[in-house]
């Protein structure tokens, strides 16, 4: 297991030295594992958006170190922006962000930046625009011309385009519906895959999280609460639930069913676990 | 029961795009009676939204009727009184919290709907206090909207809508944009105001734990109505949620997944806890079999 970014002992105050001084993050340390896809949880105001920008330079600690592969980004400042090109972030609504008269100049914007050929541009965006289902067709259309979740689509394109090896997205799916939310997710997961990148998401949605993150990072009160596999973190629920978080609706019909009683499997945080586990219960009865 | 509040009549609408108009609306028909409690449910596209912006009038159908309170809105003879009276009697609350609130303080905000609407000032000073408490944002009445949470902001747009004491309340996916604090505090106060003050709501949603808990789901499906009933009926359909496009909510899949091995869990299994009381009435069942 290595570690592709690493937190050492990073604390971050907004408005320091006055009296709107708030601590976003208090002495945190935690490490992203290589190649897998990591869900960061936590309420609104719990730091995890502040540590979203600390991953790729947005945001510089006022204490500790940020590493990825080992070494201090901030280590020489002038540098910065080279980061900002190996760690892709996806804000929240990030369609309000496409500008550009086409979606495949939209999404060729930030390779351009950084400095990519032409050719190679065009082979990034045909590869990312397979990736998040745009058809050729669409990717000479004004984006404004696209419906909301295309636009989604397109502007994730757009960060995939510059092949960053750490891919962030702040609550991807957002406002869209299942469909939507499911061809999100998917086209994340794939993108994960073909460049065996390291990804990190932010999401509220515990069902989400659930299906598709390997990780677990959960914040609260500006430190990690608890971070572990996805199989640890939601063992843990009634801890979860002691810090306001919601569980995945399975979840907590399984720790109703426990309450009143029955034997069922408190890790079960997908569907086809709790069906699993509550089958079970109805085998052993007719065996009585 | 009289005239339904809402009587929507073969309604058509398309969205025009020079050559060919898109049809978003085909041929609807539905009743909706005052005081319901509502939810409206359907993929992107649906129709949905179109459907929630021609109640309102903020468009105007290309075919077919509605009827608020008995009168025809397409009706040549409706003035503009009429017009404005409709608005005032259906309120709309939007997606984006940053998008409706106009006044740089909160009571401001609140008192810009009745000012409108020209009301005596002691008269909407009443009304904003007692809009401000019902929304539970009376202590925030100074602040700047600005510096309000998500969910803070939509509860002084609702506040702003309350404030003009409508019949109905239509939330077009008001709750997207929250976390699950503000979306919980809003899906409170969309029960509260039916159930206390018999406002007529109407909610636009894709998360489903928020429509099981109206009495009544529509769910839109390509432009029209293709299930309505109580949720329990609804989501006990599953074939036709998922042709909708949506999803189960997560215990009706598991009742679902459990068929496969011949196990029938019956009865109402929308939420965990109805569906716990479902599986152990049915393990009460199975035993001795």
């Amino acid at each position: 297991m290595e570690n592709k970014i690493q937190i050492e002992n990073v604390s971050f105050v907004y408005s320091p030295g006055t009296t709107y001084r708030t601590d976003a993050l208090d002495d945190v340390s935690i490490g992203f594992e290589k190649g897998k896809i990591t869900g960061l949880i936590g309420h609104t105001g719990s730091g995890k958006s502040t540590l979203v920008q600390m991953l790729n330079g947005l945001l510089k600690p006022a204490s500790g170190r940020v590493l990825i592969d080992g070494e201090d980004i901030w280590e020489k400042p002038k540098e910065i922006s080279k980061v900002r090109f190996r760690v892709g972030l996806v804000m929240q609504y990030p369609e309000y962000q496409l500008f550009e008269e086409t979606v495949r100049k939209d999404i060729a914007f930030g390779p351009k930046n950084m400095g990519m050929s032409d050719e190679q541009i065009a082979k990034s965006t045909e590869t990312v625009a397979k990736i998040v289902g745009l058809d050729e067709s669409v990717l000479d259309k004004s984006p404004f011309d696209l419906s909301g979740g295309q636009k989604r689509r397109a502007a994730i394109a757009g960060v995939m385009a510059m092949e960053p090896e750490v891919l962030v997205l702040d609550e991807p799916a957002a406002g869209l519906d299942p469909e939507g939310r499911n061809s999100i997710f998917a086209a994340i997961a794939d993108y994960q895959k073909q460049k065996n990148a390291t990804v990190i998401i932010v999401s509220h949605s515990m069902e989400d999280m659930a299906r598709w993150c390997d990780n677990v990072v959960v914040m609260s009160h500006s430190k990690v609460y608890m971070a572990g596999t996805t199989d640890e973190i939601f063992e843990r629920a009634s801890e979860l639930v002691s810090v306001g978080l919601d569980i995945p609706e399975i979840t907590r019909l399984m720790m109703l069913l426990k309450k009143r009683g029955l034997d069922v499997d408190l890790g079960a945080y997908t569907v086809d676990a709790a069906i699993a586990s509550v089958k079970k219960l109805f085998d052993e009865n007719k065996d009585r | 029961m009289g005239e339904p509040f809402i009587r929507v009549e073969n309604l058509e609408f398309s969205y025009d795009d020079e050559e060919n108009p898109i049809p978003a609306l085909r041929n609807v028909s539905v009743d909706i009676a005052s005081g319901e409690y509502v939810a409206v449910i359907g993929r992107n596209g649906s129709g949905k939204s179109t459907f929630a912006k021609l109640l309102n009038l903020i468009l105007e159908p290309t075919g077919g009727h509605i009827y608020i309170n008995g009168k025809d809105i397409a009706d040549e003879n409706m003035t503009d009184e009429d017009v404005f009276a409709i608005r005032r009697d259906i309120g709309m609350v939007f997606q984006n919290p940053d998008n409706q609130l106009v006044a740089t303080i909160v009571e401001d905000d609140v008192a810009f709907g009745p000012e409108n609407l020209g009301i005596p000032s002691a008269e909407i000073r009443k009304r904003v206090d007692e809009a401000l408490a019902t929304v539970g944002m009376s202590e925030f009445a100074k602040h700047e909207p600005a510096r309000l949470s998500g969910g803070q902001k939509q509860r002084v747009a609702i506040a702003g809508i309350v404030a003009m004491l409508p019949k109905c309340i239509i939330f077009d996916e008001s709750t997207a944009m929250l976390d699950p604090v503000g979306r919980a505090n809003v899906v409170d106060m969309m029960e509260k105001l039916n159930r206390e003050q018999g406002i007529t709501v109407i909610t636009i949603t894709h998360y489903m734990n928020e429509a099981v808990r109206a009495d009544r789901v529509i769910v839109f499906n390509d432009g029209e109505i293709v299930a309505d009933g109580k949720p329990a009926e609804v989501y006990a359909n599953s074939e036709l949620i998922q042709r909708a496009g949506l999803d189960l909510p997560q215990c009706a899949s598991l009742v679902e997944g459990l068929k496969a091995y011949g196990i029938s869990v019956d009865g109402d299994c929308t939420t965990p806890e109805k569906c716990a009381d479902a599986i152990l009435r049915a393990i009460g069942g199975s035993r001795g079999k």
